[in-house]
């Protein structure tokens, strides 16, 4: 246990102080100068500039639309897959892939995808009738739905993840459980809300933290799509801090907004881990 | 059986082609890519596009792997990614044991709090670890991007062996010291090879995340130690829109880990639903 305390003392906690201590100062990496002791001016700045709170609200925002979308999509699949039972083994297998694939290839993937006038999405909504134009939809540089459609990659990369995990669980429930309940006349949406979901509890609650961790920090899916744009509709909070801190070249504001995200992510994540899950307890 | 599986075939028909339908639509992206990659770059960029290419070519592929970087890239993640996936196993084996084998309250919350620093953000972590390597004359290194992702990988396999290391029966071991075995040899002799398809996962999980990561690489390489998903990303600036060559680098890049995953999958599901299940 020692060596790894101690690994991730030196590679994790260490930075991570440094970087908290980085956020009381005001310096600039590039132009050189002193490291000036400002206090939690650093923190004021971040708290009351305009940037700093959209961001927040859009990462909220990109986490729920990620979660609640995978969430749907993966028990869906997951259903279908224990509806059919062992036979759909192969279709399991298909739904591995997306795991193995870079989140970068995947984003890029669907920009090209997703592109104004070539992009095949839009030809084939085009050619099914749904739009008008085959540039109806200007998915990455409408704002108003840009924060969407960065999200694409992100929730086509994991649903699967969700749906694997879900199956996993109903492989759990036990079958006279659901056989008294279909005995006793349950149909299929009172089975699933009554008995199922609660039943899966456990393993939903772990598996939307772990999502939802995953997503709150998302980076590279958006970096390549958008790069934060346009107007800064996708401008995350992990972008927001990633170019505070290197194409700014202020670390000291970089530091205190990436305090305050950290800080939240793990209180958010504590409170779920102890309420939802309890750790531990099953061993 | 659960008592979940539809008997009635007419539904089973209907669950069959929705199922169908969701796994079309979510193979398609690949497919497309896939295609794309073989396609001539005038019918890359063509209005409207085109699905599959009227002429095949590989012509993309020799661009890509002949565009200087390339090749050294694929070389850097693969060592990246090796270095990471033993540091990462070597620093767990022995944690994740003393966690299930001296159930410690100290041992709780040392695995509590490697699962917390599994949800610090990357760049986080990432900007003070470009001076940290830095001073030790360690930047731009496969070596240094290695331990940097460990500690991505390090958290969950530490949690995954110690959830596979908790299913071997204490017995089993105790006999063995009974016998003069160490608590070292014990771990060596008996736990390890008993839980080979536990550190089997541990070891796929801890190589993709080195595999599939770019912001530690985007922070701390520039030149020597670039993995190929940078590569990929710098297509886009260096080449304007040069779909098919930036297809072809990333289908090349998928393809490793594709292969891992149809020749392992029992073992990456195994460790995706503990992985989950458990932590």
């Amino acid at each position: 246990m020692l060596p790894a305390a101690l690994f991730l003392a030196a590679f994790v906690a260490w930075p991570l102080l440094q970087f908290v201590v980085n956020s009381f100062f005001r310096y600039n990496p590039i132009a050189g100068g002193p490291h000036t002791f400002v206090g939690f001016d650093n923190y004021v700045r971040a708290l009351t500039s305009a940037g700093f709170s959209n961001s927040v609200v859009r990462t909220i925002a990109y986490t729920a639309i990620v979660v609640t979308l995978e969430f749907v999509l993966g028990l869906t699949v997951a259903l279908l897959f224990s509806g059919l039972g062992d036979r759909s083994r192969f279709f399991r297998t298909v739904f591995l892939y997306p795991l193995m694939i870079a989140p970068i290839v995947a984003g890029l993937l669907w920009r090209f995808l997703l592109i104004d006038n070539s992009g095949i999405v839009n030809q084939l909504l085009f050619d099914a009738h749904l739009t008008s134009s085959p540039n109806q939809i200007q998915w990455l540089s409408d704002p108003n739905i840009a924060l969407f459609s960065v999200a694409l990659p992100d929730i086509w990369l994991t649903t699967s993840f969700i749906s694997l995990v879900l199956f996993a669980g109903l492989q759990n429930v036990p079958g006279e459980i659901i056989e008294a309940a279909r005995i006793d006349g349950a149909r299929y949406p009172t089975l699933l809300f009554r008995i199922i979901l609660p039943l899966l509890r456990p393993v939903i609650a772990v598996a939307l933290i772990v999502r939802g961790v995953d997503a709150a920090r998302a980076f590279d899916v958006i970096v390549v799509q958008t790069n934060g744009g346009p107007q800064n509709s996708t401008n995350v909070l992990s972008l927001l801090v990633y170019n505070t801190q290197i194409a700014n070249g202020n670390p000291g504001l970089a530091s205190a907004m990436g305090t305050i995200y950290l800080f939240a992510l793990m209180v958010i994540a504590v409170i779920a881990v102890l309420t939802i899950w309890r750790p531990g307890s099953d061993n | 059986m659960n008592g979940l599986e539809s008997r009635r075939g007419s539904t089973r028909a209907i669950l069959w082609t929705a199922l169908t339908v969701l796994v079309v639509l979510y193979a398609f992206p690949f497919v497309y890519m896939l295609f794309t990659s073989f396609k001539t770059p005038i019918e890359t960029n063509a209005i409207p596009p085109t699905i599959l290419p009227s002429t095949w070519t590989i012509q993309n592929y020799i661009t890509a792997l002949t565009t200087q970087g390339v090749p050294q890239s694929f070389v850097n993640s693969i060592q990246t990614a090796v270095i990471s996936t033993v540091v990462s196993l070597v620093l767990a084996v022995p944690a994740a044991y003393a966690v299930t084998r001296y159930r410690t309250r100290l041992g709780r919350v040392f695995i509590l709090l490697a699962l917390v620093m599994r949800m610090v953000p990357a760049i986080v972590v990432g900007a003070p670890l470009i001076a940290f390597f830095h001073s030790l004359g360690l930047s731009d290194t496969s070596f240094a991007l290695a331990l940097a992702q460990t500690t991505i990988s390090l958290p969950l396999s530490i949690w995954l062996l110690a959830s596979f290391f908790e299913a071997v029966p204490d017995e089993l071991e105790e006999s063995a010291r009974v016998d003069g075995c160490s608590r070292l040899g014990s771990l060596w002799r008996i736990v390890i090879p008993i839980t080979r398809g536990g550190l089997a996962v541990a070891a796929i999980f801890a190589f993709l995340a080195s595999w599939n990561d770019f912001i530690f690489a985007l922070l701390l390489t520039s030149v020597r130690a670039v993995t190929t998903p940078l590569q990929i990303a710098n297509f886009q600036s260096q080449f304007g829109l040069d779909w098919g060559t930036m297809t072809s680098l990333a289908v090349l890049y998928s393809v490793p880990v594709i292969v891992l995953a149809i020749v392992l999958q029992r073992h990456i599901v195994a460790g995706l639903t503990l992985g989950a299940v458990k932590g």
